[in-house]
């Protein structure tokens, strides 16, 4: 006994302690707790302990920790399990004062002071030890003294005999409680620890019975190992694995060959611990030769024999899903036995409700196996949870007299009882809007040009079908707050796809000899890409009703099942977000399918625009996008500056790529922190949802151009000419830099030549530049109706060219016949006529027309260029002179006001004079 | 030198006539009255940008010649090579020393008596040129520099003029201070910032006649530049530097505004300061306390700095020659116009 207990000096605890350092390590440390699995072991665990033990037992584990950072010199560690020691201790205040400070709590304290002496004096150590740990000494060590102060006394007197004052103790204390009381024994023994510690690897790897201790020790040590090495073991087995401590090779080796063994005598243990079980009073001795009861057989969870019941069951479940959420849990072990616990239960036939309970839980425990939001789901692990939900989802068709909600509470559940209606907790829809964003998260973290993105993309079909199957459970059963929350997610999964099969009936029926109708849908759509994958209809096992149902579905196109969809969610929705997103999506849809004109309206009856600044980011992403696509769709429809104002604030910031979500910006790296971006990461919007960027792009500045261009011709030497578009005019600058111009090659280059082009009014250069094989593999043919696009565009860009073609050369002609400008655009002779009378009401072109020849006469009321120039020449010398007068105001001090006065008056006139030559200004609001 | 002594005397010949009008009393107190250029300086400098020069660039190049009383005699010149971003480290002077050697060699003047730049329509008073002719000035103190015109000069008329810095510029410059009141003190306004030195021509007599020969056998008709008509083009130009150099003009009163106003505020706040100092010092007085001491006013109140006004000086004098030439132009055009008017009518 005396060879274990003169280990005051802190060295020898060092040296002798580390070969089983892990069991108490993991046992101390708080952060993991064991899977609790048998009731046996739940049994010795659940004893109402006293305060003084739980106390002890706190400052044990702390005491145990503070070793183990002592012997790998991690002195900041140290130092925070000391802070922890103090206040634990400061809590067992009460105990304390009743009972006398324990000799554990003096001997580490003895301990740690030397140790930090000796450390403190060890310069060459000190060098090398990194800043924290240096800081930490200090520091640790000033605590440590003050703090010693208090006890002073009795640490001397521990120095002085620190064995004698040991056994002392010991025995006082076996005389008060007892030696039978295992469970007090196991938390009395930090007092012991050591002693046990280095008693438990000879029993084990000697398998020697014969212990040096004396009888009554003996007792003490082996009940005390008994109950705490299950745990011990059992974690350190999960910290070695899953939890990161940093270990010796050597601890691990340890552990591992007592593993082993434990595998060995696995059956053997297993039998005994039932017998155990019922003979714990009984003698000690069999125990010892037990070693410790281990609880390695997780799938086995039930003893045999054990008739299986609900509750049992539910007993088991909560025990596993108490593990949840916490450190050190093997989540994939955790999911494993939910499973087995699913399988347990429909073997048993324990009822339905049971299983969709587990189930639940499963699904949950998927979702819970990724430990960081920014993680997605591996394709298994994906796979297994579109399975299970598909099957959570069946099993609730097949019972829909089960009642599931997530207002039923724990106690109210009924899951066995036939005779009431059965209640389960849990809510299907939170789950699987829970699966729609693992969906987009692996989606978001897939590269989207690989094979891999198209084999997830395939899931977005099951992922429909989920919803839709949910959304017709809802409708059975659901609440409209439920209902509204289902149909976003159908919304939104259906918002960006284009209907193709809708357009094609559209255009399909016109024709005579098929009949119209909603019978005549093509049949099973196919898609031709894979982000326009409809919703899947070969499900099986429905009944016939609900293909019937689902086929209704899918012969409605997506417009009225959109239509439909957002309408009850405006009447029921009372959450504005979910109502904002759907008009959004709704809007977007419409724009997608070219209904201009509703979209617009939509947009600007709900007054989106007025307030998303204040909706979160992922519903501005989604109105950026929104934007866009009506920009995109009222370029479609020739309604040029439409487009370009939709376009105009998300292009003219130049982050589109940013503002749609569809990618991060790099400029911004050293603005945002890795957190940030980690954010702004998981608001991506998935590729196969991406509005193209350089179609947005490309119409914006094809938009630009045909705004841009008359009206820089119009207004060649207006000095206050503002530009309609910045964007452009960069781009045009960009394109004049050019040393050398070769022909274009990217799409910018091809509308800056283009724009060329039509200052000059060379309509059909500008029609080539624009419409050419390269813009339309590049941009046009990614419209759905890419030929009446063109077609649009041509007739644009002749009449644009027509007005730019006017305003520069009119002042080179007298009089022009309509004819020939008809012939030189090739527009036919009313729409010549309808752009000359509107430029001439518009003030735009001084003119008239001459009726019986066809001719427009132009009127020289335009001042020539010298003229212009001289014009603004005076007026900025106006300026000059009236900023003049200042100077001398100041001079003149008090009189000043009275001169200005009269100047004031002076010039105002004289603007007058000059606005009589300056009315292009005033009709500029082109 | 050999060329120079030859040829002293006759003045003028067929390049024109020199442009010596006007400021012939300006240059009064200065060390150079007339500046006698050599008709090879002129056509060296005339080819020099009709090769080099092209748009809005400027050419330059080194003056060579000697001084003869208070006549400055300019028989040669050499180009500067073109600045480009590349040779950063193309060094000017060691050029500069290289050619003047060489060409002392071949016996040629070698002596530096000024330098020559192109405009592009008359826009040369600039900072850049400020500085150049003042160290010009600062280190011969006869130097020139001649401006020479190419627009002016294709349309029939050579215009080629020497300037330097009146001595009282010369002052201000080596103070290097153009606070306004420095300025005013030295009474320089955008007038007299520069002095036009008159130029002669002078052409050795071989050449002379060999010129009038030259002019007897050739047609009128060559020489109708004179007579165009187009305008516009050129007056456009001139308009809209013109206004240019106005809107900078204004931008410049706008600063100096401020910084007026800037100091009459500071100026009232030291009074108020002042006065209220007075008060409670009079206040302690009669409270028998002693009073607070004079803090140094200036060290509470910041003046403003004040802007550098030899930018707008500088803008001035360019407006001015701006106008002079739009004026010139004008004049010449009117003419023209009245001609074609008469010719017409005389035709009808």
């Amino acid at each position: 006994m005396s060879r274990f207990f003169t280990t005051g000096s802190d060295s020898e605890s060092e040296s002798s302690a580390s070969g089983d350092e892990t069991a108490p390590k993991a046992a101390g440390g708080p952060y993991s707790k064991p899977l609790l699995l048998s009731e046996d072991e739940e049994d010795t665990k659940r004893v109402v302990r006293s305060a003084r033990d739980k106390r002890y037992e706190e400052l044990t584990n702390l005491i145990r920790s503070i070793r183990n950072a002592m012997k790998i010199r991690d002195v900041s560690r140290c130092l925070e399990e000391f802070e922890l020691l103090g206040r634990a201790w400061a809590k067992a205040k009460g105990v304390v004062d009743r009972e006398g400070v324990p000799r554990f709590y003096l001997r580490i304290l003895a301990d740690l002071e030397d140790y930090l002496n000796e450390l403190w004096e060890d310069k060459e150590g000190k060098k090398k030890m990194n800043k924290n740990n240096a800081k930490a000494l200090s520091s640790l060590r000033q605590k440590l003294r003050k703090y010693n102060r208090d006890y002073e006394g009795q640490i001397a007197a521990y120095r002085q005999n620190p064995e004698q004052s040991d056994e002392d103790e010991e025995k006082s204390r076996r005389d008060s409680e007892g030696s039978g009381s295992s469970s007090g024994a196991e938390d009395d023994a930090g007092n012991f620890l050591k002693r046990r510690e280095r008693d438990e690897p000879r029993s084990r790897y000697k398998e020697s019975e014969s212990e040096p201790e004396s009888e009554s020790d003996e007792d003490w040590g082996d009940s005390a190992s008994e109950s705490d090495s299950e745990s011990d073991e059992d974690d350190g087995k999960f910290t070695s694995l899953a939890s990161k401590f940093l270990k010796k090779d050597e601890e691990r080796r340890g552990a591992e060959r007592r593993r082993e063994e434990k595998a060995k005598k696995k059956l053997e243990r297993k039998s005994r611990r039932e017998e155990e079980e019922e003979e714990e009073e009984g003698g000690e001795w069999e125990k010892v030769k037990g070693g410790v009861p281990l609880i390695k057989e997780k799938p086995k969870m039930f003893a045999k024999g054990t008739e299986i019941t609900v509750g049992l069951v539910m007993k088991k479940l909560n025990e596993i899903l108490q593990a949840r959420g916490k450190k050190g849990t093997d989540r994939a072990a955790q999911i494993e036995l939910l499973q087995h616990l699913v399988a347990v239960a429909h073997e048993h036939q324990l009822g339905v409700p049971l299983e969709l309970k587990i189930k639940f839980n499963i699904v949950a425990s998927l979702y819970d196996y990724n430990p960081n939001l920014a993680a997605y789901m591996k394709a298994e692990l994906w796979q297994r949870c579109l399975g299970c939900i598909e099957e959570l989802l069946e099993l609730l068709f097949a019972h829909p007299e089960i009642f599931v909600g997530e207002n039923v509470l724990e106690e109210s559940e009924n899951l066995s009882n036939p005779e009431q209606p059965f209640r389960v907790r849990g809510c299907v829809l939170t789950l699987v809007e829970r699966m729609d964003e693992e969906f987009t998260k692996i989606m978001q973290n897939t590269d989207p040009h690989s094979q891999e993105y198209v084999e997830h993309l395939k899931d977005e079909a099951r992922v429909c079908g989920i919803i839709g199957r949910l959304q017709r459970y809802l409708q059975a059963k659901g609440s409209p707050e439920e209902l509204c929350r289902v149909y976003l997610l159908r919304v939104l999964h259906t918002y960006y796809k284009f209907d193709y099969a809708a357009a094609r009936r559209r255009q399909v029926r016109p024709r005579p000899q098929v009949s119209p109708g909603p019978q005549v849908s093509p049949g099973p759509q196919v898609s031709p890409g894979p982000q326009v994958s409809p919703d899947p209809q070969e499900k099986e096992k429905e009944d016939e009703e609900k293909e019937k149902q689902e086929e209704e579905e899918e012969e409605e196109d997506s417009e009225a099942l959109m239509e439909r969809l957002c309408r009850f969610v405006y009447a029921k929705d009372r959450t504005d977000r979910i109502r904002t997103c759907a008009i959004l999506c709704h809007i977007y849809h419409h724009a997608l399918h070219s209904r201009w004109y509703r979209a617009r309206d939509l947009m600007l009856m709900s007054h989106l625009q007025d307030n998303i600044q204040h909706a979160d980011p992922p519903v501005q992403i989604l109105y950026n996008r929104t934007m866009v696509q009506l920009g995109i769709c009222a370029f479609r429809q020739g309604l040029i500056k439409d487009a370009h104002n939709a376009l105009l604030d998300i292009q003219s910031s130049g982050r589109a790529k940013e503002l749609l979500g569809q990618g991060l910006l790099l400029r911004s790296l050293q603005e945002r922190n890795a957190e940030q971006e980690k954010v702004e990461k998981r608001r991506q919007v998935p590729f196969h949802m991406h509005v193209n960027l350089e179609l947005l792009e490309c119409v914006y500045l094809v938009a630009a151009m045909l705004l841009e261009i008359p009206y820089m011709a119009a207004h060649e030497f207006d000095a206050r000419r503002r530009m309609i578009s910045k964007q452009f005019h960069h781009q045009l600058r960009v394109g004049e830099r050019q040393p050398l111009l070769g022909p274009p090659e990217s799409m910018r280059e091809h509308v800056v030549a283009a724009s060329k082009a039509m200052k000059t009014g060379d309509w059909r250069r500008c029609h080539r530049f624009v419409v050419n094989e390269k813009m339309n593999g590049k941009v046009w043919d990614l419209f759905p109706e890419a030929d009446q696009v063109r077609a649009m565009l041509v007739r644009k860009i002749q009449e644009e060219s027509l007005r730019t073609y006017l305003f520069t050369y009119s002042s080179v002609y007298d009089s022009i016949s309509m004819e020939t400008l008809a012939a030189m655009f090739e527009l036919d002779l009313p729409t010549v006529h309808g752009i000359i009378s509107k430029m001439i009401i518009n003030e735009e072109l001084m003119a008239s027309l001459d009726q019986p020849t066809a001719t427009v006469m132009m009127h020289r009321t335009e001042p020539t260029a010298t003229q212009n120039l001289a014009l603004q020449l005076a007026e900025k010398l106006g300026n000059l002179v009236e900023n003049n007068e200042r100077v001398l105001d100041q001079r003149q001090g008090a009189y000043g006001g009275y001169f200005r006065d009269q100047k004031d008056g002076g010039y105002r006139k004289g603007d007058g004079y000059l606005r009589r030559g300056g009315f292009r200004q005033e009709r500029g609001n082109y | 030198m050999a060329s120079r002594k030859e040829g002293s005397g006759a003045a003028g010949g067929g390049f024109g006539s020199a442009k010596g009008k006007g400021k012939a009393a300006a240059a009064g107190d200065s060390a150079v009255k007339q500046v006698q250029i050599d008709g090879l300086v002129v056509l060296k400098i005339i080819k020099h940008y009709q090769e080099e020069g092209q748009g809005n660039e400027v050419v330059q190049g080194v003056l060579l010649g000697l001084v003869v009383d208070d006549r400055l005699e300019i028989t040669n010149c050499f180009p500067f090579p073109q600045h480009t971003e590349d040779d950063a480290d193309f060094d000017e002077v060691q050029y500069q020393m290289e050619m003047m050697r060489s060409l002392r060699h071949v016996n040629i003047d070698h002596l530096h008596v000024g330098w020559y730049q192109s405009t592009y329509y008359g826009s040369f008073v600039t900072r850049a040129l400020l500085d150049s002719q003042f160290s010009y000035q600062h280190a011969i103190e006869e130097s020139v520099v001649l401006i020479y015109d190419p627009i002016k000069t294709a349309q029939g008329s050579l215009s080629l003029k020497a300037y330097r810095l009146t001595p009282k510029l010369m002052e201000v410059c080596k103070e290097k201070d153009f606070s306004p009141e420095a300025l005013k003190k030295a009474n320089i306004a955008y007038e007299n910032m520069f002095e036009e030195v008159p130029i002669v021509i002078k052409n050795s007599y071989l050449i002379n006649v060999m010129l009038w020969e030259l002019e007897k056998k050739s047609a009128v008709a060559d020489r109708h530049e004179l007579l165009s008509l187009a305008s516009s083009n050129h007056l456009g130009k001139s308009l809209q530097l013109l206004m240019d150099r106005v809107d900078e003009m204004s931008q410049d009163i706008v600063k100096y505004n401020t910084y007026l106003r800037n100091v009459s505020k500071q100026q009232q706040q030291k009074h108020q300061y002042q006065q209220r100092r007075q008060q409670e010092n009079i206040q302690r007085q009669s409270r028998g306390e002693p009073p607070l001491p004079e803090e140094d006013i200036n060290k509470l109140f910041k003046p403003p700095q004040p802007p550098p006004r030899m930018e707008s000086l500088l803008i001035a004098g360019q407006i001015n020659t701006y106008c002079q030439n739009i004026k010139e132009f004008n004049a010449q055009n009117l003419g023209k116009l009245f001609m074609a008017q008469a010719l017409q009518d005389y035709n009808n």
